[in-house]
């Protein structure tokens, strides 16, 4: 198997699904109407709901859906069971349920007055849907706090070629936001300096003075302990899954701080100021990467053959026998473990309020919603070529060989091209955790402020989410962490699927293209939460209780507690959603009122 | 033909790069704007509250936007619609 038979299958798996199901389904099933008004011309208020022409909310919905999910999801899971199952699934996934999920979400909202999702559930299904989704939306942002901070920390840490270049993007953010906002600077003139130095800043990493100056600092931190660890903890999933004593040594805890740090002022600092320049700086750093490294792929079959053949496994069995990390069966772990190349549930949500209001014609929802996760799925698809051909290293490492040596293809020495995709990682994953932070203190705010008022602090609320997510990380055990928040954003996904079937009944239209995915994705999702579950409750609490580890226990234990909590919840919104999907069909629902207001 | 590709291709850039910044540009003026609205608010209902003599200056600006004004503040919101809270890439 080669990089290039790899991207040709995942060209024919977007036209085929695209061209002959997509388009099947929006022509037959939603019967989209260019002449019908939607709710971007009906209530145009100049910001929300604003007209847009197709090709810019193209680019605007990929943009705000795609990053560091899809890319880390493909690295796990082929490192847990090969290259095979784990493109199976995103060429499954995207085709038959992916797809739908963005579409239909952006779909429901266009024919519900631009309602979000949990409004429609509102009307729909019933008030506690709405509760349930916070409810999701809350665990869901822990989880993947915790699992964004504690890789990131593990790369800056053992990657001292990293770091510069990180600062540097941090400081060129600030920088473009003072330079647009303050200096009213040309777009193309600030772009051009803040790209340039934070480009030059990752190539400037791996020289030795620089690699070594971050690697003396790291290790005068650990002396500062004698070289003794901070925390130990036991995670079966080291040492290849035959289970480990972990170290978190000084070096590592600093690096989380400082990230965490990072994530604090985005959180609490004007959004202008720090959050958007430097997603913005991190977009042009990551599109470069992204860009030379899937064209690197195709045409390094002919070029480089050495950089493009597959050298993991392509299959390692429908439950590796992990030892001590317990069960990780093929069904259901993969398909959570790879969310968002194949669904995603955070993009339906995201759909439904950003997009979906700028929809100018009924037209534009297939390309910008399918074609957008489609999108996705490629990005998806570099990420598993990547690991795939890179083999050294632990999954991360593997990865950024990978892509480096497909950058490597366009001319570029081979440790410079590794940097930058080590580089390209962090980057991904950092400016989408800044942005987990802020939306993190603001669901505390509106969760804890009525009850608890010093949480409407936005210091004390974005304080409260760094201690959490540190909490996570100072546990270790990364891979559970990973797939109970891939479980947690598949099981939003199911509830928004959900949430198009009853709706889909509710008009007396044919549901099965929604309602099918929704049945696979909803169990599945439940039987990986109690799979991790177990997981974590005999192969991590237990063992590091046993040992009289307060911290490790209690970031297991408060991990079991979500996943229990997770499942509960996902338990009442199949009832509801049963209960409301029986009654439209008995009895089609009225057509939707104008959007409410507030009184 | 390669005229329509290279235009799409444009768009879609502006789309990835650009456009979030001309849409929070947009939310700022909305946000500066609901200031002004305010403060005319008394010549609007005919109670005069403030200097009117600025406030009737500014009116012609803006009584084009008071349909748009309207439909901003009355829309009920979720907390996470508010654009800076948006969760990009995941």
């Amino acid at each position: 198997m080669n990089a290039l038979i790899a991207v040709i299958i995942g060209a024919v798996t977007v036209y085929l699904a695209y061209a002959h199901y997509a388009r099947r389904i929006d022509r037959n099933v939603i019967q989209s109407d260019p002449k019908r008004a939607t709710p971007a011309t009906l209530y145009m208020d100049g910001v929300d709901f604003m007209p847009t022409n197709r090709n810019i909310l193209f680019g605007y919905h990929f943009k705000s859906i795609a990053a560091a999910g899809p890319i880390v999801g493909a690295i796990v899971a082929a490192t847990l069971w090969g290259w095979l199952p784990a493109l199976v699934w995103l060429v499954l996934g995207v085709s038959f349920m992916g797809w739908a999920s963005d579409y239909s979400a952006i779909v429901l909202s266009v024919r519900n007055e631009g309602n979000s999702l949990s409004a429609v559930a509102h009307r729909l299904v019933s008030p506690r849907t709405r509760t349930v989704l916070f409810l999701f939306i809350f665990f869901y942002l822990l989880l993947i706090a915790g699992a964004f901070v504690g890789i990131m920390a593990q790369v800056m840490d053992g990657q001292p070629k990293t770091p510069l270049g990180i600062i540097l993007l941090v400081a060129m953010g600030l920088l473009l936001g003072q330079m647009l906002y303050r200096w009213k600077m040309g777009l193309l003139g600030a772009t051009v300096i803040t790209v340039g130095i934070t480009f030059l800043g990752i190539l400037l990493g791996p020289l030795p003075a620089i690699e070594g100056t971050f690697k003396g600092f790291n290790e005068s931190l650990n002396t500062m302990t004698g070289g003794a660890p901070i925390v130990t903890y036991f995670d079966p999933t080291l040492a290849g899954f035959k289970g480990a004593e972990a170290k978190i040594m000084p070096s590592l805890l600093f690096w989380a701080i400082a990230i965490c740090l990072f994530c604090y002022a985005g959180s609490v600092l004007p959004i202008w100021r720090m959050a958007q320049p430097v997603v913005y700086v991190g977009f042009w750093i990551t599109a470069m990467a992204m860009v030379l490294g899937l064209l690197g792929a195709a045409v390094g079959t002919f070029v480089k053959p050495e950089v493009a053949q597959f050298q993991i496994p392509a299959f390692k069995g429908w439950n590796p026998q992990l030892g001590p990390a317990g069960i990780m069966p093929l069904w259901p772990m993969l398909f959570v473990t790879i969310a968002c190349g194949a669904i995603s549930g955070w993009h339906a949500l995201f759909g439904s309020v950003g997009t979906a209001r700028q929809i100018e014609n009924e037209a534009d929802m297939l390309p910008v919603g399918a074609g957008s996760m489609f999108t996705e799925f490629l990005l998806g698809l570099l990420a598993l070529l990547a690991v795939s051909v890179g083999a050294k290293g632990a999954p991360v490492g593997a990865f950024a060989n990978g892509l480096g040596g497909f950058i490597s293809v366009w001319g570029v020495p081979v440790q410079y091209a590794v940097s930058l995709a080590f580089a390209a990682f962090i980057v991904i994953v950092l400016v989408v955790t800044q942005l987990i932070f802020r939306v993190m203190r603001v669901t505390l705010t509106e969760w804890l402020g009525e009850v608890i008022p010093p949480c409407r602090n936005q210091h004390v609320a974005s304080f409260i989410s760094v201690a959490l997510a540190i909490l996570l990380v100072l546990t270790g055990t990364w891979i559970y962490l990973w797939q109970l928040f891939g479980a947690a954003n598949q099981l939003m996904a199911a509830l928004s699927l959900l949430l198009v079937t009853v709706w889909l009944a509710s008009v007396g239209k044919d549901w099965l293209y929604a309602g099918l995915p929704m049945i696979f994705m909803y169990l599945t999702t439940v039987a990986s939460i109690l799979v991790t579950a177990y997981n974590l409750y005999f192969n991590v609490y237990q063992p590091n209780l046993v040992a009289g580890r307060v911290i490790p226990v209690v970031g297991s234990g408060l991990m079991v507690l979500v996943a229990i909590l997770l499942v509960v919840a996902a338990l009442f919104v199949a009832v509801d959603g049963w209960r409301a999907f029986v009654r439209y069909l008995r009895r089609p629902a009225p057509a939707p009122g104008p959007a409410p207001a507030r009184g | 033909m390669f005229e329509r590709g290279w235009k799409a291709f444009k768009q879609f850039l502006h789309g990835l790069a650009g456009y979030e910044f001309a849409r929070h540009a947009l939310e700022m003026r909305r946000e500066l704007e609901a200031v002004f609205m305010v403060v005319t608010m008394g010549d609007l209902i005919g109670v005069p509250i403030l200097p009117p003599v600025y406030s009737l200056r500014l009116l012609p600006y803006l009584v084009p936007e008071i349909a748009k004004w309207k439909r901003q503040m009355a829309r009920r919101k979720e907390f996470w619609e508010k654009e800076e809270y948006d969760l990009r890439g995941v």
